[in-house]
C-alpha cells in the first residue's frame, strides 16, 4: 500500500515545486529525492518495517513477487531520471507536471503489481496510460508527436472498451471481481461444464492485455507512438510501464490459464511467433534508430511472453531479470540517443572517435539488448528459454525463438558498426560529467548482472 | 405478455435498432444522434431493473455531457465526404473476417452459457441499484478503488491543463 499512497503523493508534491521553482534543475532534482523516498517506502512495506495497511476488501493483494517487482520498477524510474533528468527539462515549459505524471503512472504501476482483481486491475492500467498520452504529446510544436498522442489515446480507450467488455463477460459468470473462478462442480454426466462467458471474458481480456504490451498483431500503434513521441518518454513508457503490463498480464492469466483449455497454449504460440516475427523482421527494415528501438521493443515483448507460456519457478525468475536487463539497457540507451541530435543510422557515424565514453556504453546496452553473453539481456533471455525446457514446452518455439535472437543481433549491431567503423561527425548534445559518470555506472551494472545474475534474484528470496 | 415485457421488448428492439443505424447512418452528426437513441433505451433498462439512480447517472453524463461534447467536435472538424480516409479491400475483408469470427464467438456464448439458463433478471424488485444500496457498498466494500480513482481524474485534469495551456 505504501508505493500507492506515496506515488500519488509524490506527484502533488511534483506539481507543487513547478510553482514554488522556476529553476527546471531543482525540480529535477525534487524528482530523484521523491523517487527515492518511494523506494524506500516500498522497500520498507516489502519486509514489514513500516508498511501502511488498509482493509482492501481483497481488492489488493500484496505479495513478495509483486513488490519486489515494484522495487525493480521504482530504481529503473530513478535511474530514468538520473539519466534523462535533463532531457525531461527540455522537452517543454512544464517539467513539474511531467513528473508529476511519471509518478502518477508509478501508482499505476504498483497497483498493477499487487491487484488482486479486475476492478483493480482496470484501475490500474488507466492510472498508467492516460497520463502516457499527455507525455507523449508533451512536445506540442511538433505535429509527429500531437498525432501519436492521438492515435494512442483513440487505440487506447478502443483496448479499454475490449477489456471492459471482457470484464464484463467474467464478472456475469463469477459475480465478482475475483481473479480466481470458483471450481465448477460436475453436472450429472459428470461432465465439468465449460464456462463459456467465463472463457469470452478472458478471450478478450487476452486481446486487450496484449494490445497494452504491444504483442503482435495488436502492435499496429506502437512503432508510431514511439516514433513520434518525445524521446525521453519513449525510453520511460517503452520500459517501467511495459515491464507493469507484463506482470499484470503474468498475474491475470497464472490464476485462469487452465480455464482455456488447450487452446491457450495454440493462441499463445501464435501470438508469441507472431510477435517475434514481426518485431525482428520490420526492424531489420528501419532507417531510424528510434523506430527500430520501437520495432526492437515488440520483438521483446515476444520473449517476455514465454514468462506466460510457462509459469514455473524459472518463469518467475526469468520475467524479473528480463525487466532488469531490458529496462536497464533500453534507458541506458535511451539516454545516449537523446544526445544524438541526427536519429538515423547515419547520424551515429563516427561515434567513438567523437564520444568514446557514450559509444562504449552504448555498446553494452545494445550487447545486453541482443542477448550477447557477459551482459545482462544475455540470462534474460537464458532464464525465458530455460523455463520453456524445464515446463516440458515444445522444442521447436525455442529454437524459433533463438533464430528470432540471432536476427535481432543484425539491426542492433547496425549501429555499432556506424559508431566503430564509419567516419562522420555526429551532431551530439552538450554532454556533462555526472552524465558521463551515471551511464558508465548503468552499464557496469548491465554488465555486472551479465555475470552474476544472482544479485538480482537473491532478493527475491530474501 | 404483461406491461414488464411489453415495455422490456420494446426498450431492447430500439437500443439494437439504434445501436445499428449509429453503424450505418452516413454522417456522423446522425450518428452521434442515434447513440443518444441507444442511451435512452438502455437507461430504459436500468428503471426496468429498478435501478433509478443508475438510470439517471447514465442519462446525464453520456446522453448529456458526453454526447454533447462529441457534437461539438465532430461539428468543429466539419467532416465531409471527401474527408474520410480511403479504405482498402482487404481492410474491410480483414475486418468482416475478424468481426464475423467475433460474432460467431459471443452468439455461441450467450447460446451456450450455463450460467444463463434459468435465470431472470430481477425486473421491477430488484434493489441493488437503489442509491442507499449503491452508496452503502461503495463506501464500505468498493471504497478502495473509488479512492484510488480519483488519483486517475488528477492525472487526467493535470494532462488537461498541460496540453491546453498556452506556451
Amino acid at each position: 500500500m505504501n508505493a500507492i499512497i506515496f506515488s500519488a503523493i509524490m506527484g502533488v508534491v511534483m506539481m507543487f515545486s513547478g510553482i514554488i521553482t522556476e529553476k527546471k534543475s531543482a525540480i529535477s532534482f525534487v524528482a530523484v529525492v521523491a523517487l527515492f523516498i518511494l523506494l524506500a517506502a516500498n522497500i520498507a512495506n516489502t519486509y514489514g518495517l513500516c508498511s501502511i495497511s488498509i482493509n482492501t476488501h481483497d481488492l489488493l493483494h500484496f505479495s513478495k513477487f509483486g513488490l519486489y517487482f515494484n522495487s525493480i520498477l521504482i530504481t529503473a524510474a530513478l535511474i530514468f531520471v538520473l539519466l534523462s533528468g535533463s532531457a525531461v527539462e527540455k522537452v517543454g515549459n512544464y517539467a513539474a507536471d511531467y513528473y508529476a505524471l511519471i509518478f502518477f503512472v508509478l501508482c499505476g504501476t504498483s497497483i498493477l503489481t499487487s491487484f488482486n482483481g479486475l476492478l483493480m486491475l482496470f484501475l490500474g492500467i488507466e492510472i498508467m496510460t492516460i497520463p502516457l498520452y499527455i507525455l507523449t504529446g508533451a512536445d506540442k510544436k511538433n505535429l509527429k508527436s500531437n498525432e501519436a498522442s492521438l492515435k494512442y489515446f483513440l487505440m487506447g480507450s478502443f483496448s479499454t472498451g475490449i477489456m471492459l467488455m471482457g470484464i464484463a463477460l467474467v464478472y456475469g459468470a463469477n459475480g465478482s471481481f475475483a481473479l480466481t473462478t470458483p471450481a465448477a462442480v460436475p453436472n450429472s454426466a459428470g461432465v465439468i461444464p465449460v464456462s463459456f462467458l467465463l472463457v469470452g471474458g478472458y478471450i478478450l481480456l487476452f486481446v486487450s492485455m496484449c494490445f497494452k504490451v504491444s504483442a503482435a498483431p495488436f502492435h499496429f500503434w506502437t512503432p508510431d507512438v514511439y516514433d513520434g513521441a518525445p524521446t525521453v518518454f519513449t525510453a520511460f513508457m517503452s520500459t517501467i510501464v511495459k515491464a507493469a503490463g507484463f506482470f499484470a498480464f503474468l498475474v491475470l492469466f497464472e490464476a485462469n490459464a487452465t480455464l482455456l483449455g488447450p487452446s491457450w497454449k495454440i493462441m499463445l504460440t501464435f501470438v508469441i511467433i507472431a510477435t517475434l516475427l514481426i518485431g525482428n523482421i520490420t526492424a531489420v527494415f528501419q532507417q531510424s534508430v528510434k523506430r527500430m528501438l520501437a520495432y526492437s521493443s515488440i520483438a521483446q515483448a515476444g520473449f517476455m511472453l514465454f514468462a506466460l507460456y510457462t509459469y514455473n519457478d524459472l518463469a518467475k525468475e526469468g520475467i524479473l531479470l528480463y525487466a532488469v536487463a531490458y529496462c536497464l539497457a533500453t534507458i541506458g540507451f535511451f539516454a545516449v540517443l537523446v544526445k544524438v541530435k541526427d536519429h538515423s543510422f547515419d547520424g551515429f557515424n563516427g561515434l567513438a572517435k567523437a564520444q568514446p565514453v557514450l559509444a562504449f556504453s552504448a555498446v553494452v546496452f545494445l550487447m545486453s539488448l541482443a542477448g550477447i553473453p557477459l551482459t545482462a539481456g544475455f540470462f534474460a533471455k537464458y532464464y525465458m528459454l530455460a523455463a520453456v525446457i524445464k515446463s516440458g514446452g515444445s522444442f521447436w518455439i525455442v529454437l524459433v525463438a533463438l533464430v528470432f535472437a540471432a536476427i535481432s543481433v543484425y539491426y542492433y549491431f547496425k549501429v555499432i558498426q556506424a559508431m566503430y567503423f564509419k567516419s562522420g561527425d555526429p551532431e551530439i548534445m552538450e554532454v556533462s560529467s555526472g552524465y558521463k559518470t551515471a551511464i558508465v555506472l548503468v552499464s557496469l551494472l548491465v554488465i555486472a548482472i551479465g555475470v552474476l545474475p544472482s544479485i538480482v534474484l537473491n532478493w527475491f528470496y530474501f | 405478455m404483461n406491461t414488464v415485457q411489453i415495455l422490456f421488448f420494446f426498450l431492447s428492439v430500439l437500443a439494437i435498432f439504434s445501436a445499428v443505424m449509429v453503424l450505418f447512418s452516413k454522417s456522423p452528426v446522425h450518428s452521434v444522434l442515434w447513440l443518444i437513441a441507444v442511451f435512452f433505451a438502455i437507461s430504459g433498462h436500468y428503471i426496468l431493473l429498478n435501478a433509478q439512480f443508475l438510470a439517471i447517472v447514465n442519462l446525464i453524463v453520456y446522453a448529456g455531457a458526453i454526447m454533447v461534447l462529441f457534437l461539438f467536435v465532430i461539428m468543429l472538424m466539419n467532416l465531409n465526404a471527401n474527408a474520410e480516409p480511403k479504405k482498402y479491400w482487404w481492410m474491410k475483408f480483414a475486418g468482416v473476417i475478424s468481426g464475423g469470427c467475433f460474432l460467431v464467438v459471443l452468439v455461441s456464448l450467450v447460446q451456450q452459457a450455463t450460467e444463463l439458463t434459468g435465470k431472470q433478471a430481477l425486473v421491477k424488485e430488484g434493489n441493488i441499484g437503489l442509491i442507499k444500496n449503491l452508496g452503502k457498498v461503495l463506501f464500505s466494500d468498493f471504497v478502495l478503488p473509488f479512492e484510488i480513482s480519483s488519483v486517475l481524474f488528477l492525472s487526467a485534469m493535470v494532462g488537461a491543463v498541460v496540453i491546453g495551456k498556452k506556451d
